[in-house]
């Protein structure tokens, strides 16, 4: 055998050290995928039976189900309201602390503490301040003629609304990080050359901060899109009655008679349109 | 930025700051407030607690014995009382008792050894691995390089909720999901997997900041690339590797969906989502606990995190943003 070149050698020590972790990415993350599309064609045993093959069975049963496209709405106008919420809070929390202002230290640590508290921490203190009738926050929306009686977190009717805030107010501060560091760039003579020119601060954010930020918001978006459109963990905690496609895959697949070959079918079909949107995406927003 | 001193735009200034800090911290005062009190006074209005006690804190810590256990010599007279049945309806009775206690109870610190446990291995393991592949993808050349790094990357893109199912049935398969150890051992594996992505993506971009020089000269004087990695990367970047430690603690800390998945049937490996998630939809009344166990549960986290932020710059900021 030849005597390997110290380039060859090299490449081998690098393969090496990526081995490990290409086999576990392999085995744990890309084989389930295609498993769960394999999955999706039949009826899942949860006894030693053996799957049975039903083709195309468990699609047909998930798109005359109304309750799928229901769940369906709810996660696609879930999706908007937290993107859109997220970037808009973001975005005007990261223009105030753009400034210089006594105290700004202390109030740049408290902004991260929604995003760094553990989950199950804060959801807790949310049920507590929602709490009907006793609850300190709907104790001070009474003040304001609410019925302090509203089970804002248990009703099907509005607890998507309370989870989409909750999402909001977890999320934002991952948006105002990565648009400060990008607003932080923005070289100021830009804004002195428009206020030589009589720019009024309203234009300056027009034409000079907007479109400086531009690609940072749209992958922003792109990002908090994709993790909130599969969201389990903070929807399912704050509340069962959310409905999203998460949550209805999860208890199709893990309560009651599990039906986890619908499941299966579900998740594949939220995998499709997530890999079309994010194309599209990227081709016409990101312009890549 | 603020040159003209309009006093109205001061004033609009500072009423924004005042609505964002009480928008951001009003659940976590109530949470502080309310561990500080008696279980029975968890709806008592106004901010400070009246009657404010660590109570709470020291049962949940194990200290003090809570009210249930104090109250144990009931078992002495109720033996007492059922003296005259015959042994096996004593023995009925006390495995309800025991059972009802069971249910009672609030295993908080059994929660937290196992969340402690395995975010902290997965973690350590999940480091490793990543330091040499970050290494590897930072500085050799090697077929395949870049197909691998787009590849790790993608795997963002692949959510818990489409991994459910076919992990389920994968580690039910194997064989892996009949004992308590062996679940735990799952989602062992399954968060490794879970922040090596973050992990890789964020040390790499750290280790491209080390000069090559320093490396070059150190393998001109015969040392190893395996030497380069242990004497030159490794501590050179250092406040980087712990902080990219505690991005992954942080992801096996939060977990819930796969805790749920896999250790639901086995009580005595509930981690703290899990754990506390079930105690709260079983029981009523134990706000003030509850709220004391959220305090607890995310002050390590929230104190890591805080010593770390200096470093969260540049790169590591774009890195650490896996959820």
């Amino acid at each position: 055998m030849a005597v390997l070149s110290l380039r060859e050698k090299d490449a081998r020590f690098g393969w090496k050290l990526v081995l490990p972790t290409v086999i576990l990415i392999s085995l744990l993350i890309l084989y389930p995928v295609f498993y769960n599309i394999y999955l999706s064609f039949f009826e899942v045993s949860i006894s030693d039976t053996p799957n049975k093959f039903v083709g195309l069975q468990n699609y047909k049963e998930i798109l005359f189900d109304s309750s799928f496209w229901k769940s369906f709405g709810i996660t696609i106008l879930f999706t908007l309201t937290t993107v859109i919420g997220s970037i808009l809070v973001g975005l005007g929390v990261a223009l105030l602390m753009n400034r210089e202002f006594p105290g700004r230290n202390i109030v740049r640590a408290l902004i991260l503490l929604p995003y760094v508290t553990p989950l199950i921490a804060i959801v807790f203190a949310w049920k507590y301040i929602f709490l009907p009738i006793d609850g300190p926050l709907m104790q001070f929306l009474a003040n304001f003629g609410m019925n302090p009686g509203n089970d804002f977190v248990n009703n099907p009717n509005n607890a998507f609304w309370v989870v989409s805030i909750f999402n909001i107010w977890r999320n934002f501060p991952f948006v105002y990080l990565m648009l400060l560091s990008r607003l932080q760039s923005i070289p100021s003579d830009y804004y002195e050359a428009a206020e030589i020119d009589g720019a009024s601060d309203w234009q300056k954010f027009l034409y000079i901060t907007l479109p400086e930020l531009y690609f940072v918001i749209a992958s922003v978006a792109l990002l908090r899109g994709i993790w909130n459109f599969y969201k389990f963990d903070e929807v399912y905690l704050m509340s069962k009655f959310a409905n999203t496609l998460p949550i209805y895959i999860y208890e199709k697949a893990f309560s009651g008679i599990p039906e986890q070959g619908i499941a299966a079918a579900i998740a594949t079909i939220l995998f499709i349109i997530m890999i079309s949107l994010i194309g599209l995406y990227v081709k016409k927003v990101l312009k890549w | 930025m603020v040159k003209r001193k309009n006093p109205l735009k001061i004033f609009g200034f500072w009423l924004s700051i005042i609505i964002l800090v009480i928008f951001i911290t009003y659940p976590f005062v109530w949470m502080v407030s309310v561990s500080f009190r008696h279980d029975t006074d968890a709806f008592e209005p106004g901010i400070i607690p009246k009657r404010p006690t660590l109570d709470t804190y020291a049962i949940l810590l194990g200290f003090k014995k809570s009210l249930r256990e104090e109250l144990s010599n009931e078992q002495q007279q109720l033996l007492e009382i059922i003296k005259t049945l015959p042994k096996e309806q004593q023995e009925a009775v006390l495995a309800q008792i025991e059972a009802q206690r069971k249910k009672e109870s609030f295993p908080f610190l059994r929660f937290f050894r196992n969340s402690l446990v395995l975010a902290g291995l997965s973690a350590l393991v999940s480091l490793i691995l990543s330091v040499f592949g970050a290494y590897a993808f930072s500085r050799i050349d090697f077929k395949g390089r870049g197909t691998i790094q787009r590849g790790v990357l993608i795997v963002y893109l692949f959510g818990g909720t489409i991994l459910a199912v076919p992990l389920y049935q994968i580690f039910v398969k194997i064989g892996l999901t009949s004992s308590g150890l062996s679940s735990a051992f799952a989602l062992f594996v399954i968060y490794i997997v879970q922040t090596i992505p973050v992990s890789l993506y964020m040390l790499g971009n750290y280790f491209r900041t080390i000069p090559r020089s320093i490396e070059e000269a150190a393998i001109i004087d015969g040392s190893t690339r395996m030497g380069v990695i242990t004497k030159i990367i490794i501590p050179l970047s250092l406040p980087a590797i712990i902080t990219v430690y505690i991005y992954a603690f942080m992801i096996a800390w939060n977990e819930f969906l796969f805790a749920s998945i896999f250790v639901r049937p086995f009580p005595e490996f509930y981690t703290l989502p899990l754990g506390l998630n079930e105690i709260f939809n079983s029981e009523h009344a134990i706000w003030a606990k509850m709220m004391a166990a959220s305090v607890v549960t995310a002050v390590p986290v929230v104190v890591m995190f805080m010593m770390m932020e200096k470093y969260l710059t540049g790169g590591l900021t774009a890195g650490g943003v896996k959820e």
